[in-house]
């Protein structure tokens, strides 16, 4: 892994939210929402294009009150690249190891909670909330209250 | 001022121009709608659903610029054609059918666009000055476990939507129970009125004690898991109508409704049996 690069955070397109011990996150650009637990939000703030990763790892170790590794950090990394939280993608390679692995090595490893990073993707719509919201017909089968149950029209609605 | 005099609808089998003679600007939730009718006995049954939808919240103001308009027009054949925003939307013969939709649309739009208000997909009830919050998608059992949360004595405050103002508070929205039901291999719909269950409609505002994540699953169990605030509020967000409209204001607002409630998620079998089991946690 290159411990030489220094990851920052994407910013723009983003609401973030922070809530006891979690930071929340929606994407505007993809609809899509994160909740970061602390270790995960630390390393998310810490990314500034200034720290390194080894810096990273040595600012949650005396935030989180325990001492951490640079796997430790990558595997934030990793997750926050894998959900455009970062400007730019990084690709992790934990020495072979899978992401499970790396994650169970750095578990056992660690007091401090490992970073977690949860995601939902929300409908773009909030018709979609309600009956009625159709992508193609067969959505319209079975919401037979709506004005047609075989037609998705080109406003996204099961009707004629 | 009538904005729109003609429209060319663009749909098939829709007339080309159309009259909208009569028209009517209210408010409700903040949001001002216009709505446009080709005869006036329209006009009068769009507002009285208007009215219906949005559960009397609604208050006409003198005639105004608003970006969000319903047109209404009935063509020769008895037809109804619906416009959104200038834009033809759909046409149904079945008037009945016809008015619940634009009582859907309607609704949503107000939802999405309200001003210092936060619309959630949830069924709502309380107990002891305590919301709890069924957040959910339609066809999810909200309704249901509504009904006999209120058979066992919580007060209605929704079926449909969670209303959260700035302070995270909810506030009725006491429409009558939508319940639907099968004939004939269909689905249908029909209303319930609360009182004629037993059931006492909330009126105050109150905070949020309890948001139960859940769906019907049939003979599941009902093994809750908590869930913290931010997983709470992560999975509440695909609920939260003005998500795209104001997601500032939309996380802000659960953050605040949510910061001392107890957040549960598990699938669920009977209603009947869990609701006396979520009204024991006040």
């Amino acid at each position: 892994m290159n411990t030489s690069q220094r990851p920052i955070a994407r910013k723009a397109g983003l609401v973030i939210q922070e809530v006891p011990d979690e930071v929340l996150v929606y994407d505007l650009e993809t609809n899509k929402a994160h909740c970061l637990n602390q270790s995960a939000a630390i390393i998310w703030r810490s990314c500034d294009g200034n720290n390194t990763v080894s810096d990273i790892a040595k600012l949650v170790g005396a935030q989180a009150g325990g001492k951490v590794t640079e796997d430790f950090v990558w595997l934030a990394i990793d997750q926050l690249s894998e959900n455009r939280l970062l400007e730019k993608e990084i690709t992790v390679n934990f020495e072979g190891r899978s992401r499970r692995e790396a994650l169970k090595k750095i578990g056992l490893a660690t007091m401090v909670a490992v970073p977690v990073i949860a995601s939902l993707v929300a409908p773009q719509s909030a018709l979609a909330a309600s009956s009625c919201a159709c992508v193609s017909p067969g959505d319209c089968l079975a919401q037979t209250t709506c004005p047609s149950t075989t037609n998705c029209n080109g406003a996204g609605v099961c009707a004629p | 001022m009538l904005s729109s005099i003609f429209r060319q609808m663009p749909l098939e089998n829709s007339p080309v121009f159309c009259a909208f003679e009569h028209e009517l600007v209210f408010e409700s939730y903040g949001v001002r709608v216009r709505i446009e009718a080709s005869d006036a006995v329209l006009l009068e049954e769009a507002e009285r659903r208007a009215r219906k939808a949005l559960v009397d919240n609604v208050r006409r103001v003198d005639d105004v610029d608003t970006e969000r308009s319903f047109g209404i027009a009935s063509d020769v054949d008895g037809t109804l054609h619906l416009y959104k925003n200038g834009q033809a939307f759909t046409f149904d013969r079945d008037r009945q059918r016809f008015f619940r939709f634009f009582d859907s649309l309607l609704r949503i739009e107000v939802a999405e666009h309200a001003v210092g208000w936060v619309f959630i997909h949830a069924g709502v009830v309380a107990s002891n000055g305590r919301a709890i919050l069924i957040p959910g998608n339609s066809f999810s059992g909200k309704t249901t476990l509504v009904q006999e949360l209120v058979r066992a004595g919580a007060e209605y405050y929704s079926d449909e939507y969670a209303v959260l103002d700035n302070a995270g508070l909810v506030h009725a929205f006491p429409r009558n129970l939508s319940v639907r039901y099968t004939e004939a291999g269909s689905i249908a719909e029909r209303d319930i009125e609360v009182g004629s269950m037993g059931g006492k409609i909330g009126s105050s505002p109150i905070p949020v004690g309890l948001v139960v994540l859940t769906k019907f699953v049939e003979d599941a169990a009902w093994e809750p898991e908590v869930l913290s605030i931010g997983q709470g509020i992560l999975e509440t967000i695909p609920h939260t109508i003005p998500r795209i409209a104001n997601a500032v204001h939309s996380l802000k607002v659960l953050n605040t409704a949510f910061c001392d409630a107890i957040i549960l998620r598990s699938s669920r079998g009977d209603a009947a049996r869990l609701a006396p089991t979520l009204l024991s946690f006040f």
